[in-house]
């Protein structure tokens, strides 16, 4: 195993900063990443997620697209580039940050107790002065027709018109592998705004050799008072 | 005293980890012509195996298996290690996505 020391060593670090740090503040409600590349892969997706705020609150509606570029880079590390557009019911869409990311395989599936990887993400705002890093760390565990999904995060914000801080953020997910095309899950959100529990669907369809459209769907609700009353979110792939 | 404590506790764990590998069963299968070699494969149940991939083509494939839940490209002229199970008895396919139509097998598990 590639630095297995080591990578326990972060593992052990990550968990610690997740339970000693505060959460990060706004939504965490996003795509699960699994830490897995497959080689020689391109990928376009497109994602959303859309928050339903309480009523009390001065926005009700917040949207966030995210239009990606991918490519299996080697056996083990993926690169996409997105460009990033919002929406809320008190402004117009536009583009308005930009974000480029890297998963990191850093184990064989089914070689270990758990499969693990990391995944970087760098983001910058368009219109403020506004940075964010975060390294992920990617957990994998099957059991039987269930696989169970862990990512922990670890996030830095910094610019002029934001506060520098640390955040993490914790996304669990539960899915039975029932059929490619049909895979029900369940999954949990945490970070400082953000605690919601609910259901997802996805699924694959084949349109060819070395062709594919993946598609998820999903809604959590808030199970606090800060939390959205309820976040839908939804992927579609093109993977060839 | 601590020393040799921490010692035994690293040759121990050392120990399991080789011991570990060691006991994994391995596997060996070929890509030749887009075809898999042998297309059956028998493994002992619920037991953790490794299968080595070689692919003897010029060309890119992948061994996809929904059901072993697996997908591994293995490029030309080169070989992967694919983990699998523990599984229970049963039939378990898979195919080459680069060439689905030649490149079939089954990994039964009894």
């Amino acid at each position: 195993m590639r630095c297995r020391n080591s990578h326990s060593g972060l593992l052990v670090a990550c968990m610690g900063l997740l339970s000693s740090a505060a959460f990060g503040d706004g939504s965490v409600v996003d795509k699960i990443y699994h830490p897995y590349v497959e080689q020689l892969e391109w990928e376009v997706e497109w994602r959303a997620v859309q928050e339903r705020k309480p009523p009390a609150s001065n926005e009700a509606r917040v949207a966030t697209h995210r239009l990606g570029v991918g490519r299996a880079v080697s056996e083990f590390v993926f690169a996409e580039v997105y460009v990033i557009g919002r929406e809320g019911s008190d402004r117009e869409f536009r583009v308005d940050a930009w974000e480029v990311e890297a998963l990191w395989q850093m184990s064989e599936q089914g070689e270990y107790v758990v499969d693990y990887g990391l995944l970087f993400e760098l983001e910058k705002y368009r219109y403020d002065e506004i940075w964010e890093y975060a390294t992920t760390l990617l957990l994998e565990k099957e059991v039987g027709r269930v696989s169970a999904t862990a990512n922990l995060s670890v996030i830095y914000e910094w610019g002029d018109d934001i506060a520098d801080e640390f955040e993490t953020a914790a996304a669990l997910q539960a899915r039975y592998r029932y059929s490619q095309a049909l895979e029900p899950a369940l999954e949990l959100y945490m970070g400082e705004d953000t605690l919601a529990l609910g259901p997802m669907v996805q699924g694959l369809a084949r349109l060819g050799s070395r062709q594919a459209l993946r598609w998820e769907a999903g809604v959590v609700w808030g199970l606090d008072t800060v939390t959205a009353d309820y976040t839908l979110r939804a992927v579609l792939e093109y993977e060839f | 005293m601590i020393r040799f404590y921490k010692g035994l506790f690293f040759a121990a764990s050392l120990g399991f980890a080789v011991a570990a590998v060691a006991r994994t069963p391995v596997f060996e299968l070929e890509i030749r012509d887009h075809l898999f070699v042998p297309e059956e494969l028998v493994i002992p149940p619920n037991t953790k195996v490794k299968l080595v991939v070689y692919n003897r083509d010029s060309t890119p494939e992948e061994f996809e298996s929904y059901e072993l839940n697996r997908e591994k490209v293995i490029l030309g002229g080169s070989k992967a290690n694919i983990f699998i199970g523990p599984l229970a008895p049963g039939v378990y396919p898979f195919f080459g996505e680069f060439n689905p139509r030649t490149a079939q097998g089954r990994v039964i598990v009894e």
